[in-house]
């Protein structure tokens, strides 16, 4: 029987998601679709991001996000996006996005397994 | 020169066109067309309110509105899910250019808070700002708040709870699965409060007291929403407000 981690299976789509309050602010929960990599990523709560279509940004440059992809990169990579377009998140950091993306696709490979 | 405000006085709509009025002066104020307003309202029929980044299907029990004939509609302003009781709620906006208003949002907040902090302290009620977008009474939420910021204009929606019912109110907010035992829906009632648990005063009180608050110090005048807001907002109704591609967009 060959073993491999299940998210390298080609083909298999696998649904994640995970939410945390953010601490001082407010809820926030991410949902990912997920081959080889994030292949749709969904952010959702009670935030406040100014301009709104800054969140679709950072959803589309979660599109590709490796497993293995630490969570510190991640979130700078958020961080950097947000500087570029001038947005500014109120009750929510790309910390708390970053670590619960990763949750997430945790969460995706772990159904896969169930 | 002081900003002139426009004041539209307490009306009822539908979810869709409260929503729609609100873009629709925006868009005015965007294009010089429109000037700073602030309106008040409430909702026929009652309505519940998503913040604009929040899932319809995960905080709204979409089939208890349908059953109560409650509609529900996604604001373009962030925060949470809000219950919009047609008898015992006002909703404020307040829409102006960005530059009348702190760069810092906090700061932002709490001086259009300040004008409800106000209005209460006239009915004796000794409210409070608690960052982010929250007012409260002796520790409870009385009032939330929620800011868009688009293209150089600021909206904030705000809600005062008057009467809500309040077990209404829990059976159409979805509250997490940890939430659901009696217990803790009991624990949620107990962190909002109403204007009716701290004075003794009308609906119509609570508006004259809020309206005094706001315009305190300010240049105003009464008005209406003119031909081409209307016009727009009886558009953005139908087609966006109104419409589940919007409302159920994430």
């Amino acid at each position: 029987m060959l073993i491999c981690p299940s998210y390298k299976i080609f083909g298999v789509r696998l649904e994640g998601s995970a939410k945390m309050k953010v601490p001082g602010g407010k809820m926030v929960e991410v949902k990912v679709e997920f081959g080889e990599a994030v292949t749709k990523a969904r952010i959702l709560g009670d935030f406040f991001m100014y301009p709104d279509t800054a969140l679709e940004g950072i959803e589309s440059l979660l599109v590709g996000t490796q497993p293995q992809e630490s969570e510190a990169a991640i979130a700078k990579r958020i961080s950097t996006l947000v500087k570029l377009e001038g947005a500014t998140m109120i009750g929510l950091t790309p910390e708390a996005i970053a670590n619960v993306v990763k949750r997430a696709i945790e969460n995706a490979m772990e159904s896969n397994k169930a | 020169m002081r900003m002139q405000w426009r004041v539209i006085k307490l009306e009822t709509r539908s979810a869709a066109s409260n929503m729609a009025v609100d873009n629709a002066i925006m868009d005015g104020i965007k294009a010089g067309t429109s000037g700073p307003t602030m309106r008040f309202y409430r909702w026929m029929p009652s309505a519940v309110s998503i913040g604009r980044f929040q899932s319809m299907e995960e905080e709204v029990n979409v089939a208890r509105c349908k059953e109560l004939g409650v509609s529900y509609v996604r604001r373009i302003t962030g925060g949470g899910a809000v219950y919009h009781d047609s008898e015992g709620e006002i909703t404020y906006s307040v829409i102006a250019p960005e530059e009348e208003f702190p760069k810092n949002i906090i700061e932002s907040y709490r001086l259009i808070c300040g004008w409800v902090i106000s209005g209460l302290a006239s009915l004796g009620i000794s409210a409070e700002f608690a960052p982010i977008n929250d007012i409260i009474v002796k520790g409870k939420k009385i009032s939330g708040n929620a800011q868009a910021r688009k293209e150089g204009v600021l909206l904030q929606h705000g809600t005062v709870l008057y009467s809500t019912n309040l077990k209404r109110m829990f059976s159409l907010l979805k509250v997490s699965s940890e939430k659901i035992s009696d217990k803790m829906i009991k624990n949620a009632e107990d962190r909002v409060t109403r204007v009716t648990d701290h004075a003794d005063t009308t609906l119509d009180g609570l508006y004259d007291a809020l309206l005094a608050g706001f315009v305190e110090g300010k240049d105003y005048e009464f008005g209406a929403l003119d031909h081409d807001e209307a016009a727009k907002a009886e558009d953005l109704a139908g087609k966006v407000y109104a419409a589940d591609s919007w409302n159920f967009s994430r």
